[in-house]
């Protein structure tokens, strides 16, 4: 753990007791005056949860934003396809929660790879941003007596999970959204939508702006500000079929990447437990399904190898409850990448169900006995008709069918306390940051993470940046724009101008499929090499193969997906690289050589408690690692163990 | 704009349709009431009608009153229509209903077209008996009053064929007008608790059933009881 | 499965459009009708011919991004479903599918099947929130809120503003639409405060989207995938009264 003195990232972190750093951050932070705010422009790219939050808590303080978003309203944003709930630690259940308690379980639950100083800030916010939500009219489930209503989620002994039916992300983004119109509506935010980040830009060294794809037109257009505010998301289409919307990518992430942003952590993903199992190659995605089923629902196989009865024909005696079994204290309830590793260790050694053996059963036979139909409809009954529409089978009368998928990205961008990546005045917020989940994400934490980003971190911390630089009355005139113009032009000309004869989904499909099979719940020194060379041949093959369909004068989806690919043969292989270079496994990243005698993920401490950092070198030269070393004052690190 | 003048808001014209469809229909159940004295003779009747004229000035209020609120109805009608145009100035190609919760109906579509009708109907109707066709009225005479004889009208009007099965006709329309109209004015003014909606367009359909039904009985009441008889 | 679909096709907003036949071989019953037209767009793109631009985004029903006219019905012809919910196993084999955009004057045509909704964020931004500023918020548990009333705030909260609401009614009215929102915030008691200003406003900016007028036929509450009751429009209509007052 020598490396953080050396090392040229500087977290930032606040001195004093982990109880005090924020607060004494933020009274020691530098304020910009109120009548002053109108002088700085912010650009928020992102309408999430964090960028919508961001967007409009920025607005609400007065500063000059512009937002920007891909789909055609920022109520859109993938967040809000997030089901389950939000934590926070309100101890309103008096179960002996409380925000140190939520502090730990993040950071264990993160497999001890995260900062401690943000997951402690990220658990002392969250109760505020319950208050902020109900405020907005954020219809939280209630309890009779017209109290909230809390369920437990994976990972945690607590109930401290708020939600709103199954639409959680969508209830808690529709609250961020309508703040955002309100400023829209005063004046204080300028929405700009269907406008794909391409380019950031940077002057003397500092992010001044970006450009981007006008999607309707076409047009390429740049912007200038005072600082960037990044809220992209995650990563995880690159596996082609995750539970991300087809239009989420890691471009706006990547492109920064390349101007200079390091990229934190790449191989940390989440494969999510409760997902529909693959059905054909014709497939756009993969459907999730929220992990709160895991609450009233047991996972199961058959005892007998290739067992293909149906499931009520088979009798509780030769059922196997294998995670109930495995981890008596957690059950059902253990963290996500063991639940989903554990799924893939019962297919791989053939216990699997379902046409393709890639699936287990999900079963709410005992929650119907113990709770009643009704009850359980009240709970998952729009979890259940989804299943029942896109399945045909009824979960009301049989058990689910479920397995993994890629859903959440850890890593991310670089950023420091502060969330400013290593570029000046670039911040980066939510998903599109590696901060606050270290190598595992706990469910209903997403959410959390998010509003805290938007709604209370960057407020407070880009007015120390921007305290101390004063507009300057830079436009978009100035040659570092219309360079990054010219450069994001040529890149969308040379797309179109290739005319191979592979379309750009058949590429995507095929890394994809790379990823998931050497990139994904396993993976392994030799796996992880030949990913490397796949890519590799692949991304060559690309640029000299791929057919995009269409004109870069109007809406051309096939031209956007192309350019989202190209990112995802370079970023692919970054990940590769960093899942390669991290031999130890933890959270979401497992490393088959490295596992204890019973198969879990076993970390080696002493080398590998740091964040990985990959600087851009240039293309076609190879990517530098840095270092930032991760000290653990306050919790000890333990194998974590969910038995 | 609208903030200063709320009425003249989509939801406002919802609501004066709504309110001018209440009045009328209020109007029809007194008028139907009126109609119904027939069935007890001639005397009754035309007593109510003179007791009517009797009332003078404050008839003629009532009157212009009905006017009004026709007018009201009418041109609010012709609004939504128009605002319906601009709407959608591009038509599909195919349309279909889901059906379920959807109160698409035969009723709910031609509400315009049955109220068109019942606007040309109305003029009609006044001259035929308010006026008698131009003609003065028969006289008559009631427990030594001397008074018009509109029963008499009636009768003779309704002995053709052609008005008779006319109205009749008319008289199905605005059934059809009803059955939409019922419903669709409390759910305007936003009168009813949701539980009840679903019954409020069941009182809905009856409503209009009896009030076409008891308009329409007269004239063929009317015809079938004079063929080859009184002619 | 095989299919002839009959789809718009549209260059640009002022261009005219019309009708295109594709067919397409090799449609599994389990697909959803956006990966059948995906699958569609593969063979025209390897034609060398335009794409068919729609939009889509989460493929699960809950960003509202997609919306198509199928068979003369939006979101085709299931119940509370979203097109990319739909699977072709709706459809009879070999049957013709026709495909059309929303077609509202609030919604002129970007290309293709693509529609611009941005009326709809211009009526929430009239009025469909409440003006609470970041850390101004009381504990959540202040104001205790019947269970009843969360629920059904959040039957009208579940809109997913897709439009089908509007591409569906006889009339082109954004009413359900508009309702769902000022219906959550009436109900609930942090709308209040402001619950008069917002009936009228987004009244308002709903009219002036040139939106039609409302008459009660309720196809909007047929056609919404999330099954929002026109009871909201009976709400709504209150509140407007109210605030008229």
């Amino acid at each position: 753990m020598t490396a953080g003195a050396e090392s040229i990232l500087n977290a930032k972190i606040p001195e004093g007791s982990i109880q005090d750093k924020w607060k004494n951050h933020k009274a020691g932070i530098k304020l910009v005056a109120p009548a002053n705010k109108r002088k700085y422009t912010v650009i928020v790219v992102g309408t999430g949860l964090a960028g919508g939050a961001a967007a409009a808590s920025l607005g609400e303080l007065g500063y000059n934003v512009l937002n920007f978003c891909i789909q055609d309203s920022p109520r859109r944003a993938h967040s809000v396809a997030a089901q389950g709930g939000i934590n926070a630690a309100k101890n309103y259940q008096n179960d002996g929660d409380s925000v140190w308690r939520l502090f730990y379980d993040t950071v264990k639950g993160g497999d001890f790879r995260s900062r401690e100083a943000n997951v402690y800030r990220l658990a002392e916010v969250s109760a505020n941003i319950i208050d902020q939500c109900v405020a907005a009219g954020v219809p939280f489930a209630r309890e009779y007596g017209g109290t909230l209503a809390n369920r437990s989620f994976g990972g945690a002994q607590v109930s401290r999970t708020f939600y709103a039916r199954g639409q959680t992300g969508q209830q808690l983004l529709l609250g961020c959204y309508s703040a955002l119109m309100r400023q829209v509506d005063e004046g204080r935010v300028k929405l700009y939508t269907r406008r794909e980040m391409l380019d950031v830009v940077l002057v003397d060294g500092r992010a001044r702006g970006i450009t981007v794809r006008n999607l309707v037109t076409g047009e390429i257009e740049s912007y200038a500000a005072d600082a960037v505010c990044l809220a992209t998301g995650g990563y995880s289409t690159v596996f082609f079929l995750s539970t991300n919307a087809v239009n989420s990518n890691a471009t706006a992430a990547w492109r920064c990447y390349k101007k200079g942003a390091f990229f934190a952590n790449p191989c940390y993903t989440q494969i999510h437990p409760t997902c529909l199992p693959q059905m054909g190659e014709t497939q756009s995605k993969l459907t999730l399904m929220s992990e709160s089923l895991r609450n009233d629902g047991r996972v199961w196989v058959p005892k007998k190898k290739g067992d293909d009865r149906p499931p009520h024909q088979i009798p509780e005696k030769e059922r196997d409850y294998y995670l109930e079994r495995k981890y008596p204290a957690f059950g059902n309830l253990v963290p996500r990448d063991i639940a989903s590793r554990a799924a893939k260790a019962m297919c791989d050694d053939g216990f699997g169900v379902g046409p393709t053996g890639y699936a287990v059963y999900l079963d709410f036979g005992d929650a119907i006995k113990r709770l009643g139909k009704d009850m359980i409809r009240d709970r998952y009954g729009n979890l259940f008709a989804m299943y029942h529409e896109i399945t045909d089978d009824d979960p009301y009368q049989t058990p689910m069918k479920i397995y993994p998928a890629p859903h959440y990205t850890m890593g991310g961008l670089w950023v420091d306390y502060n969330l400013m990546s290593t570029i000046q005045g670039l911040y980066v917020l939510g998903e599109a940051n590696f901060s606050d989940h270290g190598a595992n994400r706990l469910g209903a934490s997403a959410l959390m993470q998010g509003l805290a980003d938007g709604y209370f971190v960057i407020p407070a911390t880009i007015g120390d940046f921007l305290a101390e630089h004063r507009p300057d009355g830079l436009t978009t005139d100035h040659d570092a724009f219309r360079a990054s113009r010219n450069e994001v032009d040529d890149a969308v000309k040379k797309l179109l101008s290739i005319k191979g004869n592979k379309t750009v989904r058949q590429y995507w499909w095929e890394v994809g499929r790379i990823m998931w099979n050497q990139v994904g719940m396993g993976r392994n020194e030799k796996g992880l090499q030949q990913a490397i060379s796949d890519i590799k041949g692949l991304r060559e093959d690309y640029w000299k193969n791929v057919k995009v369909g269409g004109s870069a004068e109007d809406l051309n989806k096939s031209l956007e997906f192309a350019g989202r690919v190209a990112d995802f043969l370079e970023l692919g292989e970054l990940m590769a690289r960093d899942a390669l270079g991290r031999e130890e496994s933890c959270g979401g990243h497992f490393r088959e050589e490295h596992q204890t005698p019973e198969g879990e993920a076993l970390r080696h401490d002493d080398t590998f408690c740091h964040v990985a950092a990959w600087e851009f070198k240039g293309a076609g030269k190879d990517p530098v690692m840095h270092k930032e070393s991760l000290e653990f004052e306050n919790v000890h690190l333990a194998q974590r163990s969910y038995k | 704009m609208n903030q200063n003048k709320p009425l003249r808001s989509t939801v406002g014209k919802k609501v004066i349709m709504a309110v001018s469809g209440i009045f009328l229909m209020l109007f029809l159940i007194v008028h139907l009431g009126g109609n119904l004295t027939m069935f007890a003779g001639s005397d009754l009747f035309n007593s109510y009608a003179h007791h009517l004229e009797g009332l003078g000035p404050l008839l003629w209020v009532a009157e212009a009153g009905l006017l009004a609120i026709f007018l009201f109805h009418v041109i609010s009608a012709f609004q939504v229509v128009a605002e319906k145009k601009r709407a959608r100035t591009d038509r599909y190609a195919v349309t279909a209903s889901k059906g379920g919760p959807s109160k698409v109906t035969a009723a709910s579509k031609s509400m315009i077209y049955t109220g068109i009708i019942l606007l040309l109907f109305i003029p009609a109707h006044i001259w035929m008996f308010k006026f008698n066709g131009g003609e003065p009225h028969p006289v008559t005479e009631v427990h030594g009053t001397e008074m018009k004889d509109l029963y008499a009208s009636v009768a003779e009007a309704f002995a053709n064929p052609v008005v008779a099965f006319g109205y009749a006709a008319v008289m199905f329309l605005l059934g059809m007008h009803l059955r939409h109209g019922f419903w669709s004015s409390l759910q305007s003014l936003g009168a009813m608790a949701p539980k009840c909606s679903p019954l409020i367009y069941t009182v809905g359909f009856i409503f209009a059933l009896l009030l076409a039904g008891g308009f329409l009985v007269l004239p063929l009441y009317f015809y079938f009881t004079q063929i080859g008889g009184a002619a | 499965m095989k299919f002839t679909i009959k789809m718009w096709r549209q260059e640009g907003p002022e261009i005219p459009g019309s009708f295109v036949e594709y067919s397409i071989d090799n449609v599994l019953p389990e697909m959803s009708f956006l990966e059948m037209l995906d699958n569609l767009n593969e063979e025209i793109i390897g034609r060398g011919e335009e794409p068919v631009a729609f939009d889509s985004d989460c493929r699960e029903g809950i960003c509202g991004m997609c919306g198509l006219v199928i068979n003369g019905m939006a979101h085709g012809p299931k119940r509370a479903c979203t097109t990319c919910e739909l699977r072709m196993r709706e459809f009879p084999d070999g049957a013709v599918i026709t495909v059309e955009p929303f077609r509202a004057k609030g919604f002129p045509v970007i290309k293709d099947l693509v529609v611009d909704r941005g009326a709809f964020d211009r009526i929430i931004a009239a009025g469909g929130y409440v003006s609470v500023n970041t850390g101004s918020a009381p504990d959540g548990n202040a104001i205790p809120i019947s269970k009843d009333i969360a629920e059904k705030a959040m039957d009208a909260a579940a809109c997913i503003g897709c439009g089908a609401c509007v591409a569906a009614c006889p009339n082109a009215s954004a009413s359900l639409f508009t309702s769902a929102k000022i219906s959550q915030l009436a109900l609930l008691p942090q709308g209040h405060a402001e619950r008069k200003q917002r009936a009228l406003r987004m009244v308002e900016q709903m009219d002036r989207e040139v939106f039609g007028n409302c008459s009660n036929h309720a196809e909007c509450e047929a056609a919404c995938p999330k099954s929002i009751s026109i009871d909201n429009i009976a709400r709504m209509r209150r509140e407007y009264m109210k605030a008229m007052r």
